[in-house]
């Protein structure tokens, strides 16, 4: 019915900035709930724009389903796009209460007032609003007016739904609450929803494909595990939760696997992108969760010492220092390493990734 | 968000489609408002350069070097620099004190300095510098006849027929400027700077010159600039008290030029050289203020202490008294008088009459037609341009239509116009043209709109920059179109802002008299003009009881705006964003 292909889109905001968007190709499935994913000015809000027509790109397309809407020189306007937006600041209309909030777009598409009201009590019941009908915004609180953004906007049953960080301004529980509720409403109507935020739990937890963008420009786009567990850069390892980048080298390669060093301590044999060979220097990817710590007896034959321990409950953590790296470990609290032990380190070669090493400092 | 049912997904609704894309609402309006801004405002401008150069032999700048070589033209232009620069400096000397006490000091009854600030500027200036006239004409002024006649104090007289007169008169109406602007300073400073300067051990004397006056100088100068301004460029009180003193100014040097035989080309360039002054001031003025923004920053910080002045505070209260005496209650009582009195002199409380009222209101014919078509300019005036500024200002902050800043400069062209100049602009280009509105009320509209696009524009630009673009934004991808949008969501949340920049445009507008001096015809005759031919005419007491009407027609016109702006002001709601 009405997925989204961005093809090629650029945009910039001054001639001589840099690109806030950058050649961004994207292809958004009927009915998939797609996050875009980065930190903050990285893009994300200008895509959500371009997507709904509030501008247009300098260079390439947008198509809904089939239908050309955005391109240099095409710009359908927002109001003829049947989408619906849910803005970081609600952008609730004050002056109007929460039924005419909420019954606006219905008005506008000339639904007969009975069915209208009706309509306005669904949405509303749908995002636990009954009864608020008479409140003016400023009588609700943020979560609250966030719900009535979320009830005007899925009233008029747009094919499209574009949320853009919904959720940054309420306190931790609501937020937590409200996630699980998106996802439930999102099956419930089943219409597409692209999600923008800087917050990896949120994307891991909510969508079925995440876009990680970085400096204007698409990274890595598939589902949630694929994107956290076989990044394809280290930009993308880095921004999607704990993980050790550490430094390597390729000892020897077949072009597709080979073996590798890694800290200077670490033998394996790992999977290797194309177009590495042997002796290149490389990045490791490596989660915490994923290493298993063993304690040993004999220092010498240790690949590294515990030099800081953290409980947390639930887990415990160790920095583990090999070499001049440090390592970062998360274990099951019931294991029994302390401060200053010498210890194994092991993990299962296929839960690592290796990029082609790149200057952290850049 | 509870239970519903499994897939609640109900046939789509009618999707609002696409319209003609070629002939867009909003650019309908805004083209439109880009035209009303050029015939309003550029092309007159346009014209009063051309007729500055075109002269009987082609192209040349002799009028300008008549107006350099004359000395009729020179005197004129060096009394209004004298007129400015003096009106200028008591401005800062009434107004400095007065918002220094207001904002930092115990002085009592600070509502009535407030007061007095507003009456003194929401006053016609050509109504004070008539009652001034009644007062302290040599001869004939009963203050001076006083002190002649009755106590034989003659170096207690004073004519008020001399630059002194007419700074005095000029600067009860442009002190506020100085005052408002130094009040928003004073109060926006941060008290923590003060406090700051304290701690360090500075008394509060040293920190008032030493840390909060660097401060509030560039709000003190700007407002100097600003009412330096507006005092050349009020012709009224120039042609009331400087013509009677033989001291021309560039505004009645300008206006006699358009005694029989006109002369259009010089006045246009007379027009240009006082454009070039005024603009020359704004320009510094805004340099003044774009430094102020440090001032501000502190935002939300401590209300700064109040300074106890002990028994200093009644000096300070004397000092309003003062001003509130000259410039509200010695002009207003001795109006009342003289229009209460058979013939104004010493003695005019032995026959007191309503009959000059009877004579303005019933016999004589031009004052209905002149109170009708006034308020009728006014109201449209600010209409007008309050919208024209909401267009504008939205062009301006909502698009990225290329060339929107210069059409925000445009806008503000007028506000380094003085009124007679405006009317000399209007004048040439309509001459020009093949429609005949010189003489009718729409020139008069034309004017007054071009005059006060500048404080539409302002009221409309500080009201949307309040409200975010989303609450337009989310309206629209709901489906509502541009104008709906406007409609529904834009102009009820500016409404309020948008009241009191028309109140602020209603009421300069009705008592409106340096362009309708040369615009208007006996059909279009406006208020302020009808006082002053009544005032040439000599009629001493019907002057005064039209005058008197006039304030009245000005104060329930306020009262009427406020109760009607009040009610929709007490429905406005203030948006808290999450
Ligand atoms: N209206 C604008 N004018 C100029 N630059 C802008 C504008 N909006 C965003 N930018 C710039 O474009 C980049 C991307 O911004 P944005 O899309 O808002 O990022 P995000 O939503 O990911 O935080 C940022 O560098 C930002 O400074
Ligand atoms: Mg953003």
């Amino acid at each position: 019915m009405a997925g989204v292909t961005l093809s090629g889109v650029s945009k910039t905001y001054s001639q001589a900035g840099l690109p806030a968007i950058n050649d961004l190709n994207l292809e958004i499935r009927d009915g998939q709930f797609v996050t875009l994913l980065g930190p903050s000015g990285c893009g994300k809000t200008t895509t959500l724009r371009l997507i709904a027509g509030y501008m247009a790109p300098d260079a390439g397309t947008i198509h809904v389903g089939e239908r050309l809407v955005s391109s240099k020189d095409t710009l359908i306007l927002p109001e003829h796009r049947g989408m619906g937006m849910v803005f970081q600041n609600y952008a609730v209309w004050p002056h109007k209460t929460v039924f005419q909030n909420v019954v606006f777009g219905l008005k506008l598409r000339k639904v007969p007032a009975s069915k209208a009201r009706e309509g306005v009590e669904q949405a509303l019941a749908l995002v636990g609003l009954s009864g608020y009908e008479n409140r003016l915004p400023n009588e609700l609180s943020g979560g609250q007016q966030q719900r009535v953004a979320l009830a005007r906007s899925i009233v008029v049953e747009p094919e499209i739904l574009l949320l853009d960080e919904p959720l940054s301004n309420l306190d931790a529980k609501l937020r937590e609450h409200m996630r699980s509720e998106l996802k439930q409403l999102q099956r419930r109507i089943g219409i597409t929803f692209i999600y923008v935020t800087h917050d990896q739990a949120e994307a891991l937890a909510l969508s079925d494909q995440i876009a990680v963008i970085h400096e204007g420009c698409l990274q890595q786009f598939g589902p949630p595990r694929e994107v956290y567990n076989r990044p394809v850069n280290r930009t993308v390892a880095d921004f999607m939760g704990n993980v050790n980048l550490l430094e390597g080298k390729v000892l020897s390669s077949d072009g597709r696997k080979g073996e590798i060093l890694i800290a200077g301590r670490l033998r394996t044999v790992a999977a290797l992108p194309a177009g590495i060979q042997a002796g290149a220097a490389i990045d490791v990817a490596l989660r915490p969760e994923n290493i298993e710590l063993k304690r040993l007896e004999n220092a010498s034959a240790a690949s590294g010492t515990v030099v800081d321990h953290t409980f947390l409950g639930n887990i415990s953590e160790y920095q583990v220092a090999l070499d001049n790296q440090r390592l970062r470990v998360q274990t099951h609290p019931s294991a029994n390493i302390a401060l200053g032990d010498a210890v194994e380190i092991s993990f299962a070669p296929d839960t690592m990734s290796v990029f082609a090493h790149t200057d952290p400092a850049r | 968000m509870n239970s519903g049912g499994a897939n609640v997904r109900r046939p789509a609704l009618a999707r609002p489609t696409a319209r003609l894309e070629w002939l867009r609402f909003d650019q309908v309006v805004m083209a439109a408002a880009v035209i009303c801004l050029v015939i309003l405002v550029v092309l007159p401008l346009c014209s009063l350069f051309i007729g500055s150069i075109r002269t009987p032999d082609g192209l040349s700048f002799a009028f300008f070097r008549e107006a350099a070589s004359g000395r009729l033209y020179r005197q004129a232009l060096i009394n209004s620099l004298i007129l400015g620069a003096w009106t200028g400096l008591f401005s800062v000397l009434i107004g400095v004190p007065l918002a220094w006490a207001i904002s930092r000091t115990n002085v009592p009854a600070k509502p009535f300095i407030r007061v007095t600030a507003t009456l003194s500027y929401l006053s016609p200036p050509f109504l004070t510098a008539i009652a001034f006239v009644n007062l302290f004409s040599p001869n004939a002024g009963v203050i001076n006849h006083l002190m002649r006649e009755e106590f034989g104090v003659t170096w207690l007289t004073f004519n008020i027929f001399s630059m002194k007169g007419l700074v005095l008169v000029t600067v009860l109406h442009t002190f506020p400027f100085v005052y408002l602007l130094a009040v928003t300073a004073l109060q926006s400073v941060d008290a923590s700077y003060e406090e700051a300067a304290e701690i360090l051990g500075a008394g509060k004397w040293r920190t008032a010159f030493s840390i909060t006056a660097p401060l509030v100088a560039p709000a003190i100068l700007s407002g100097t600039l600003i009412a330096f301004v507006n005092s050349i460029a009020l012709f009224g009180s120039q042609a009331i008290i400087g013509l009677p003193g033989r001291i021309f100014t560039l505004s009645t040097r300008i206006y006699s030029l358009f005694d029989y035989p006109p002369q259009y080309g010089l006045a246009s360039a007379l027009s240009l050289v006082f454009i070039f002054i005024t603009v020359a001031a704004l320009f510094i003025q805004r340099r003044f203020l774009a430094r102020r923004s440090f001032v501000t920053f502190g935002g939300k910080g401590s209300r700064p202490q109040l300074i106890d002045l002990g028994s200093a505070r009644w000096g300070l209260f004397g000092f309003a008294v003062l001003v509130f005496v000259v410039a509200i209650l010695l002009p207003y009582a001795s109006l009342i008088a003289v229009s209460l009195s058979k013939s104004w002199g010493l003695a005019f409380w032995k026959n007191l009459t309503l009959a000059n009222y009877k004579f303005v209101l019933f016999d004589y014919d031009v004052t209905q037609r002149a109170i009708i078509n006034s308020l009728i300019l006014a109201t449209l005036a600010a209409t007008l341009s309050i919208a024209l500024g909401t267009v504008i200002g939205w062009i301006d902050l909502r698009t990225s239509v290329p060339g929107r800043r210069l059409l925000d400069y445009a806008a503000l062209i007028p506000l380094g116009l003085p009124g007679i100049v405006m009317a000399v602009a209007l004048i040439q280009f309509w001459l020009a043209m093949p429609i005949a509105l010189y003489g009718t009320l729409v020139i008069l509209l034309l004017a007054y709109t071009g005059r006060y696009v500048p404080l539409g524009l302002r009221a409309a630009n500080s009201s949307l920059r309040q409200i975010d673009p989303t609450l337009e934004e989310s309206a629209r991808i709901l489906g509502a179109s541009w104008g709906v949008t406007m409609r529904e969501v834009t102009l009820p949340l500016i409404r309020p802002g948008l009241f009191a920049g028309w109140l602020l445009i209603f009421v300069p507008a009705i008592q409106e008299l340096s362009a309708s001096i040369l615009l208007f015809s006996s059909k279009s005759i406006t208020l302020a003009v009808a006082v002053y031919n009544l005032y040439e005419t000599g009629y001493t007491e019907p002057v005064a009881a039209l005058a008197i009407i006039n304030v009245i027609i000005i104060s329930l016109a306020i009262l009427l705006a406020n109760r009607l702006g009040g009610e929709r002001e007490r429905e406005r709601l203030e948006y808290r964003p999450a």
